[in-house]
């Protein structure tokens, strides 16, 4: 870390009675944003990672059912006797794998790095509303990681009944293994992993909405300021019911009450609870369940928008569409949860209404998608890196949306349900996009948190590797769902119309583990970069937005000087008549009489006038 | 680049952080809305609510409970017009009636218990009773921390502003801890 020099000098410009920082203080319970944003990321990474590793232990069993591993029981020890997988094992890997990644990467380390980074220097605030609560969401974060990843330490393994964690497999402890104790901690984990993410979520509505700089209106602020804003109100929304429903699963695990639970034998044994309903778990869980998906990519989407204006070095093309889009996005999501339950008994006019409902967000995911490819279209392509992601997430987001239409069909879902064809498709719509819009995040915003830059060619090698072993990976297991192979099976060759597909199982593991690899590449850029890469300028990708006007040394409080005021919205660039080709927020209009277009002073009669007159007097000198 | 602004000198933005109360509010209710939500599907699915009749001191704890409100507001009423002694009586008020409430909430567990209306039932919706009720207690636990960051402070020398933030907040967070348990206690009455 030594690039994060703080200027003492600075600090008591303005004021903020920080004048002694300890390691304690700076690194480790820091109430700096920028500092928090790092805590997050880095903590983000090590989770992808360990997520990720172990969905290469899942495909090894799958490409290969029958064959040993004695490198596995070294690890593994009982977890993996005689170097094979126990399928206790490999239900706790693919429920732990989808656990870490939806929540632990892709909603906290992704929300959580870039609104903590991104918020307050992108509308101009010193820090979020509550600096203290913004520390204790990473520390509850962090305790939830802990207590998430203890589970592999104990008897009887982790949690195991699937990242939804449906009863009764999570209300009887002792339907199996990985609803004993690994359960438990898993709902504890889990409580507390909301916890952070609900304090996270209230500061950044705050800030947003109360903490601008001055001229920053709603209508100028950046679209990854809107994304990461709509994503923390969705959280806030859904959140909460995550918590009533895991409090009533408690309850039914530890108290015997039967909220969930009826009518279940166990051997020659009668359990006492009457009268509960799974079905009640599967409709508050996916409450939040379904928001929670769009809280995974929508950050990931107003990231995009940004890197993609940027490095087109246009516009974005429908900047109020693309808003409105999340908005759609946001207001649809709370009302379409019940098509994840298509095959629950559900009343078909229910599922009909469901599915109207869902097949409506394909239109403002399609004026996403639009807006992406018209922003790119004749745009002035610089192909950096993060450039690279963000438009690797438009691809992805495109292929794994159009196999939603197919599900969100109640009477396709019937038959696709359960299989690998719901797996191909939100590993590649959420998954592999949100994943490309994080790591397009932080090739991007790189230099602002550490004041130096990444390897570009390392980062090629990443990118290209990466994108082209996802679809070898995800887009073959469409075909395995289309034939009815159901997922989380352990043993799918017992049944021989399956035994087919084994060796379409041996070439996705391959892509899969090339695809790990690939990630070395990124972690070594990432590590090496920050103490060694090239020490970055103040605007490295010349951007227009706020963030980029802050030193490249870390100040607590942002801003030397006083707060930027804002002029115009963030994505000037390419305007016609401008001497570059961009012009900052902070750029007032008189600076720019050449370029200056009449929507630009919405209605400011006064501003026209002026406007008007510099043209009489300058523009026939120009020709 | 840099304007002409104002010298921002803002260690603390009240404005931000009392929002963050009224989020955390928003949040709050639709965790009980989840709970309530739950209970009238189980309801309509099943044909049965928790067919009891509640607890009279039920209608005695709502009562103390709404007394306590109007005692807060009084208390902020009274901080306004700069008067801490009476802000910090009534804030006393607030705080026994407070506890007063969570009392005879127990008391109200206790009389369900003894008609074997218990927490472990085969009838959730009677369970519900209980896991309503009782997150509404660790919220006036909470509350009551509230009423005691004001109490202190009107003890202390902090300026107007500083004692105006901390008594909005308990404001905001007592009032809709009262209109929580107003809606769950006449959810409950309707939905028996």
């Amino acid at each position: 870390m030594s690039t994060i020099s703080l200027h003492d000098t600075h600090h008591d410009d303005h004021g903020h009675g920080h004048h002694h920082e300890t390691f304690l203080t700076k690194y480790v319970f820091s109430q700096d944003h920028k500092m928090i944003a790092k805590q997050f990321l880095i903590t983000g990474i090590i989770m992808a990672v360990i997520a990720m590793l172990l969905s290469i232990l899942f495909r090894l069993q799958l490409a290969w059912p029958d064959k040993t591993f004695p490198l596995l029981e070294t690890f593994l020890g009982k977890w993996a006797e005689g170097g094979r997988i126990k399928p206790d094992f490999f239900l706790a890997l693919v429920t732990i794998h989808g656990t870490i990644m939806v929540f632990f990467v892709l909603t906290a380390g992704l929300s959580g790095t870039f609104s903590n980074l991104l918020i307050p220097l992108q509308i101009g605030a010193r820090d979020m509303a509550s600096p203290f609560m913004n520390m204790l969401s990473y520390w509850f974060f962090l305790v939830a990681c802990i207590i998430m990843m203890s589970s592999f330490f104990i008897q009887t393994g982790p949690a195991s009944g699937g990242w939804t964690i449906y009863p009764p497999l999570s209300a009887v402890p002792k339907a199996m293994p990985g609803s004993q104790l690994g359960m438990t901690l898993w709902l504890i984990s889990m409580v507390i992993f909301v916890a952070s993410s609900l304090i996270g979520s209230l500061n950044y509505v705050s800030t947003i909405l109360n903490m601008r700089t001055k001229g920053m209106d709603l209508w100028k602020m950046p679209l990854t300021i809107w994304a990461l804003f709509l994503t923390a109100i969705l959280g806030i929304l859904s959140f909460p019911v995550l918590v009533s429903g895991v409090v009533l699963l408690i309850f039914d695990r530890s108290f015997g009450t039967s909220f969930y639970l009826s009518d279940l034998v166990f051997g020659t044994e009668i359990l006492p609870n009457e009268g509960g309903s799974p079905i009640l778990w599967q409709h508050l869980f996916w409450f939040l369940g379904h928001p929670e998906v769009y809280i995974v990519i929508m950050p990931a989407l107003g990231i995009s928008s940004e890197i993609i204006s940027v490095n087109s070095r246009k516009p974005i093309f429908g900047y109020h569409a693309m808003v409105y889009s999340l908005i759609g996005i946001t207001v649809l999501s709370f009302i379409v949860w019940g098509h994840h339950m298509f095959v629950t008994g559900m009343n078909p006019l229910l599922g009909g209404v469901f599915m109207i409902t869902t097949l409506i967000i394909a239109v403002p995911s399609a004026v996403k998608t639009f807006n992406y490819l018209a922003t790119l279209w004749r745009g002035n392509i610089r192909f950096t890196p993060a450039m690279l992601f963000a438009i690797g997430l438009v691809s992805f987001f495109i292929s794994g949306g159009l196999t939603g239409i197919f599900l969100g069909n109640a009477s396709l879902d019937i038959n696709l349900h359960d299989t690998y064809f719901v797996v191909a498709h939100f590993h590649l719509v959420m998954g592999s996009a949100a994943i490309f819009g994080m790591l397009a995040g932080v090739y991007h915003w790189f230099p602002k948190m550490f004041g130096r830059m990444m390897n570009p060619k390392l980062a090629y090698l990443h990118f290209w590797l990466t994108f082209i072993c996802a679809y070898l990976v995800f887009f073959p297991l469409h075909f395995l769902g289309l034939d009815g192979v159901p997922r989380r099976y352990y043993a799918f060759t017992e049944f021989e119309f399956m035994n087919k597909w084994l060796t379409v199982n041996v070439f996705v593991t391959w892509s899969a583990i090339i695809a790990a690899l690939a990630q070395v590449a990124f972690l070594f850029n990432f590590f090496y970069s920050i103490f060694r890469g090239k020490k970055a300028t103040q605007n490295p990708w010349e951007a227009n937005t706020l963030e980029w006007t802050t030193p490249v040394e870390h100040l607590h409080g942002n801003w030397p000087g006083e707060i930027p005021a804002v002029y115009r919205w963030p994505y000037d660039y390419s305007k016609p008549g401008a001497d570059q080709d961009f012009i900052l927020q902070t750029t007032p209009f008189s600076e720019t009489m050449s370029s200056n277009l009449p929507h630009d002073f919405e209605g400011n009669e006064e501003a026209e006038r002026i406007q008007k007159e510099w043209e009489a007097k300058n523009k026939p000198v120009q020709e | 680049m840099v304007s002409t602004l104002q010298q921002e000198n803002i260690p603390v933005n009240f404005k931000a952080k009392k929002f963050l109360v009224w989020l955390f509010v928003v949040s709050s209710t639709i965790m009980f809305g989840g709970w309530t939500s739950y209970y009238l599907v189980f309801m309509a699915s099943k044909g049965k609510g928790h067919g009891l009749v509640l607890p009279e001191v039920f209608t005695y704890s709502t009562g103390a409970l709404l007394i306590s409100s109007v005692c807060l507001f009084l208390a902020a009423r009274a901080l306004k017009s700069g008067n801490r002694s009476k802000q910090r009586m009534f804030l006393w008020v607030t705080f026994i009636l407070g506890i007063v409430f969570g009392v005879m909430q127990f008391q109200g567990w206790t009389s369900l218990y003894q008609t074997g209306a218990v927490l472990v039932n085969n009838n959730a919706a009677i369970s519900m009773i209980y896991v309503v009720s009782g997150f509404h207690l660790l919220h006036i636990v909470a509350g009551l921390g509230f009423v005691l960051s004001s109490l202190i402070g009107s003890y202390k020398n902090i300026t107007q502003d500083v004692a105006e933030y901390r008594q909005d907040i308990t404001s905001i967070f007592w009032h809709f801890i009262d209109i929580l348990w107003i809606y769950l206690y006449v959810f409950l009455l309707l939905n028996s």
